[in-house]
C-alpha cells in the first residue's frame, strides 16, 4: 500500500469513527437523566423547572386519586423529610402500591407539581411471603432509597 | 444431608482447581507430563463434582428443603416443579453454580477432544481454564454460597421471582451462560497460543467451531430475552436498552466483530494482535455481562438483592483476569508483527475493518451508555440515567452501515477489486437497490429509516441471491448438473461460505421485522368496561367478560376480548392480571393473536371496581424478528457441521 493510499484509509476510518462518536456524544449528554430525592426536587431552582429527572420514593399511604375513565391519577411521594404531589397519566407498573416504593421520570414545574407518564417500581428488600412475616422472620432491611436506586 | 454433600463437593474442586491451575505450569517447568495429566484429571474431577453439586441443590428443590437459604429465597412449596429446576439459577448464587458447572463441562470436553492433537499448547489450556474455575469457585465458596443453611428453618419459601416463573426461565439463561463460558474456549486458546509462542493461525482453526457455537448461544439467548421480555412485559417491545440486555449484547457485539475478523487471519495472516486483543475483550465482555446481571448493581427486573463485599471481589478477579490477557498481549506483540500489508481501500480487507471498527463503535457506544451511570454514582454520589434515544442514535447508522458491509464483503475480491469485479458484483444489487427502494415509496413508506432500509436490504438480498447463482451455475456448466444437484454440488463444496450466507440472509429477515414493527407499530392504552369496544386500525377489539381463574400458585382476573375485522369474528384474548399467592406480587400477563407474521397483542394493566385499563397492539411482521434468528441459527448450524473433507472457502 503506498503512503497516499494508507493515509487515505486512515482519514476514511477516521472520518466514519468521529461521525458516529460525535452522533453518540451530541444524543448522550441530551439524554442524561439525573436522579433526585423529593426533598431535592423541593429544593429545585427554577432552571430546573420543565426538565427530565427521576425521583425516588415512598408512595404515602391513601394519597392516590384515580380520575375515574382516565389514565390520570394523582398521589404523593415522600422521602421522609419532603414531599410532592405527582400527576400521572399512564399506565403504572405491577409493584406501584401505596406504601411502597416508586421511582417516577417526568418534570417538576413552577406550579410545584411533577408531572409524569412513566413510573418503576421495584421489589425491595423486604419482599417476602406472609406467612413469614406473620412466624416474625425478619430479613436484614438495608437503606430504603439506596434499594430503590439501584 | 445432600446438601452438605454438594457444599463439600464444591469445595474439593476449589482445591483441584488451584492443582489444574498449578499443576501444568510446573509439569512444563520441571519437564513433568505426568502433571499435566494430573491437572487433566483435576479438570475432569471437578464436572463430576460440580454436577454432584448442582444434584445436591436441585434435590433440595425439588423436596422443599427451605432450611437452605437459597431454596428458601427462590422458591416455595406452591411453585410447579418445573420452575423449582429452574429456581436454581433464579438467584444469583445459583447462577454462579449453573456458570462453573457449564465452564467445567466444557473444560473437559476441550481436554479431551484436544489433549492429543493439541500437546503444545494443553499445560497452558488447561491452567487458563482452572484460573477462571478458580475464580468463580472461590467466589461460591467464600462469598455466595447457595449450600448455606438457614435457622430457624421458616414454615416457607420466599417464591421465584413471578416475572421470571415463565417456561423460558428454563432456556434463556443457561442459553446466555452457554454463550458467554463458550468464549471462553477461544480465550484460553488465545492465552495459551501467547504463553506457547504459537502465534500462527492455528489458535484460530481450532477454535473457529467452538466460537461459532458461543456466539449462536449468545445469540438465542438474547433473542430468547427479547421475546420473553415481548410477552412478559406487556409494554409491546423486545428491546428496551435495559442496563442488563445491554450487558449481554456487549460481548455479542466484540464477538461478532471477532468472528469476521479471524477471517481476515485466516486467509491473509493480517490483524494477528487485534484478534487476540478482540477474543480477550469478548470474554472480558462475557465475565462483566455475567457479574452485572446478578450482582445487583445494575437496576432492571433481573436483580435483587445486593452485598457489598461481592462487588469488590468481582472487580479484583475481572481486574486479575484482565491484566492477565492484557499484559501477555503486550508482552509479546513484538512477536506479533504481521508482514503482509493492506494492497487497497478496496478490498476485503478493508471491509472487515470497516465491519470491526462499526461494531467496536457500537460496542462503546453500549459501555458507556451502561456503565457511566455506575462511575457518576461512584464518583460523584450522583444518580443517573442514559435513555433510549442515544443508542437508537447511534445504532441507526451503524447497523445500516454493517448492513450494506454485509452485501460488499463477500462478494468483494481480496487484496484489491479490479472495476471489472465491482462492476461484475454489484452492479445488478444498485439498479435493484433503486427498485426496490422506489417500491417502498410506492407502498406508501416514507420515513428515512424505512426507506434506508428498503434500499439496503434489497442490495444485500440481491448479492446474496447472485452469489448463490453464481456458484450454482458454475457447477451446472462445469458437470451438466440439473439446477438443484449443481445448487446442492456449490452449497457442500464451499459450505463455510454459503452457509454465512445463510446466516447473512436470516440478518435480513430480522432487520426487515425489526424495521416494520418498530416504524408500524400501533397503540392505544384505553380505560374500558364490559360492553366497550375499540378501534385498532382495521380491528375492532370487544371487552366481553371479566372472570377470576386460579393457577396452582396465583389467581388472576381474566378479561375476555373479542377481536373483528370488518365485522367478521377473528378470534378470543384472553388476557389476566395475576397475583402470586406466597408474595402477592401482581403481574400482568399478555394475549397474543398472530396474523401474517405480525401481533395483535392485549395486556390488561389495570383492573378496577370501575373498570379495567387495555393496552392494545398492532405489531406487524414482529415475527420475523425471531424467525430471522432462526435462519441464522441455520446457518451456523451448517456451517457448524460441515464435512471437513471437502475444501473450505
Amino acid at each position: 500500500m503506498t503512503k497516499g493510499k494508507k493515509i487515505g484509509l486512515i482519514i476514511s476510518i477516521l472520518i466514519v469513527a468521529g461521525g458516529l462518536i460525535y452522533l453518540g456524544m451530541g444524543q448522550f449528554g441530551q439524554n442524561l437523566v439525573y436522579f433526585f430525592t423529593p426533598s431535592e426536587v423541593v429544593a429545585f431552582s427554577p432552571d430546573y423547572y420543565g426538565k427530565k429527572v427521576r425521583v425516588g420514593g415512598l408512595v404515602v399511604q391513601g394519597s392516590v386519586q384515580i380520575v375515574p375513565n382516565s389514565l390520570k391519577m394523582k398521589f404523593t411521594l415522600t422521602d421522609g423529610a419532603a414531599a410532592i404531589p405527582v400527576q400521572f397519566e399512564g399506565i403504572p407498573p405491577d409493584l406501584f402500591k401505596e406504601g411502597k416504593g416508586a421511582v417516577v421520570e417526568g418534570y417538576w414545574d413552577a406550579e410545584k407539581q411533577f408531572h409524569s407518564n412513566m413510573i418503576m417500581a421495584k421489589h425491595s428488600e423486604d419482599y417476602m411471603p406472609i406467612q413469614m412475616k406473620q412466624a416474625g422472620v425478619q430479613l436484614p432491611k438495608k437503606d430504603f432509597l439506596k434499594t430503590l436506586q439501584q | 444431608m445432600f446438601i452438605e454433600i454438594g457444599h463439600f463437593a464444591v469445595v474439593v474442586a476449589l482445591v483441584l482447581s488451584v492443582i489444574g491451575v498449578i499443576g501444568p505450569i510446573l509439569g512444563l517447568k520441571r519437564n513433568k507430563p505426568d502433571w499435566v495429566r494430573v491437572a487433566r484429571q483435576a479438570v475432569t474431577l471437578n464436572f463430576f463434582l460440580i454436577s454432584v453439586g448442582m444434584a445436591a441443590l436441585i434435590y433440595s428443590f425439588l423436596t422443599n428443603d427451605f432450611s437452605v437459604k437459597y431454596v428458601m429465597a427462590t422458591s416455595n412449596s406452591k411453585l410447579p416443579i418445573f420452575y423449582k429446576v429452574a429456581g436454581l439459577w433464579g438467584g444469583h448464587e445459583g447462577s454462579l453454580m449453573l456458570w462453573v458447572w457449564i465452564l467445567t463441562a466444557f473444560s473437559t470436553i476441550v481436554v479431551w477432544l484436544h489433549w492429543r492433537t493439541q500437546p503444545a499448547v494443553m499445560p497452558y489450556l488447561i491452567s487458563v481454564q482452572s484460573v477462571i474455575m478458580l475464580g468463580f469457585l472461590a467466589m461460591i465458596v467464600f462469598l455466595s454460597n447457595p449450600f448455606e443453611r438457614l435457622f430457624p428453618i421458616p414454615a416457607d419459601g420466599r417464591d421465584l421471582n413471578p416475572l421470571l416463573q415463565d417456561p423460558a426461565m428454563v432456556v434463556h439463561p443457561p442459553m446466555l451462560y452457554l454463550g458467554y463460558v463458550g468464549f471462553s474456549i477461544p480465550f484460553a486458546f488465545a492465552m495459551a497460543a501467547l504463553f506457547s509462542g504459537r502465534l500462527g493461525e492455528e489458535w484460530i482453526k481450532v477454535t473457529q467451531r467452538w466460537t461459532l457455537f458461543a456466539w449462536i448461544a449468545l445469540t438465542t439467548g438474547i433473542l430468547m430475552g427479547g421475546y420473553w421480555a415481548y410477552y412478559e412485559l406487556g409494554w409491546g417491545g423486545y428491546w428496551g436498552w435495559d442496563p442488563v440486555e445491554n450487558a449481554s449484547f456487549m460481548p455479542w457485539l466484540v464477538g461478532t466483530a471477532f468472528l469476521h475478523s479471524v477471517m481476515v487471519q485466516e486467509k491473509r495472516k493480517m490483524f494477528k494482535v487485534w484478534n487476540l486483543f478482540l477474543i480477550i475483550v469478548t470474554f472480558s465482555l462475557s465475565l462483566i455481562g455475567t457479574f452485572l446481571v446478578r450482582s445487583g448493581v445494575l437496576s432492571s427486573v433481573h436483580t435483587f438483592a445486593t452485598d457489598p463485599g461481592r462487588g469488590l471481589y468481582i472487580l479484583i478477579f475481572l481486574a486479575l483476569m484482565m491484566s492477565l490477557g492484557f499484559g501477555t498481549l503486550i508482552v509479546r506483540s513484538g512477536r506479533l508483527k504481521s508482514q503482509i500489508e493492506m494492497d487497497s481501500i478496496i478490498s476485503k480487507e478493508s471491509v472487515f475493518l470497516f465491519n470491526n471498527l462499526f461494531f467496536l463503535v457500537a460496542a462503546v457506544t453500549v459501555f458507556l451508555g451502561t456503565l457511566y451511570p455506575l462511575l457518576v454514582e461512584t464518583l460523584k454520589t450522583a444518580k443517573v440515567s442514559v435513555g433510549p434515544p442515544y443508542y437508537n442514535a447511534v445504532f441507526m447508522p451503524v447497523a445500516l452501515g454493517l448492513l450494506l458491509l454485509m452485501g460488499i464483503g463477500p462478494s468483494i475480491a481480496w487484496r484489491k477489486a479490479s472495476l471489472e469485479n465491482l462492476k461484475k458484483n454489484f452492479l445488478l444489487p444498485i439498479l435493484i437497490a433503486l427498485v426496490g427502494t422506489a417500491a417502498a415509496w410506492l407502498i406508501g413508506i416514507r420515513t428515512v429509516f424505512g426507506l434506508a432500509g428498503a434500499m439496503i436490504v434489497s442490495f444485500v438480498t440481491t448479492t446474496i441471491v447472485m452469489d448463490f447463482a453464481k456458484g450454482s451455475t458454475l457447477w451446472a456448466r462445469r458437470y451438466e448438473f440439473n439446477y438443484f444437484k449443481a445448487f446442492y454440488e456449490a452449497f457442500t463444496n464451499n459450505q463455510r461460505r454459503y452457509a454465512g450466507q445463510i446466516t447473512h440472509i436470516g440478518v435480513l429477515v430480522m432487520v426487515v421485522g425489526i424495521i416494520a414493527s418498530t416504524i408500524y407499530q400501533t397503540e392505544k392504552v384505553v380505560p374500558m368496561r364490559i360492553g366497550d369496544a375499540i378501534q385498532l386500525k382495521a380491528y375492532t377489539i370487544k371487552m366481553v367478560g371479566l372472570q377470576e381463574v386460579t393457577g396452582p400458585n396465583w389467581t388472576a382476573q381474566e378479561g375476555l376480548f373479542e377481536v373483528y375485522r370488518d365485522g367478521r369474528f377473528v378470534t378470543q384474548l384472553l388476557p389476566q392480571k395475576r397475583i402470586y399467592t406466597a408474595s402477592q406480587t401482581p403481574t400482568t400477563e399478555s394475549a397474543i393473536h398472530t396474523v401474517n407474521l405480525g401481533h395483535i397483542f392485549l395486556t390488561m394493566p389495570e383492573v378496577g371496581p370501575d373498570g379495567v385499563t387495555v393496552r392494545a397492539l398492532i405489531n406487524p411482521l414482529v415475527l420475523l424478528v425471531w424467525i430471522g434468528g432462526g435462519i441464522m441459527g441455520l446457518g451456523v448450524f451448517l456451517n457448524i457441521f460441515r464435512s471437513r473433507s471437502k475444501a473450505s472457502l
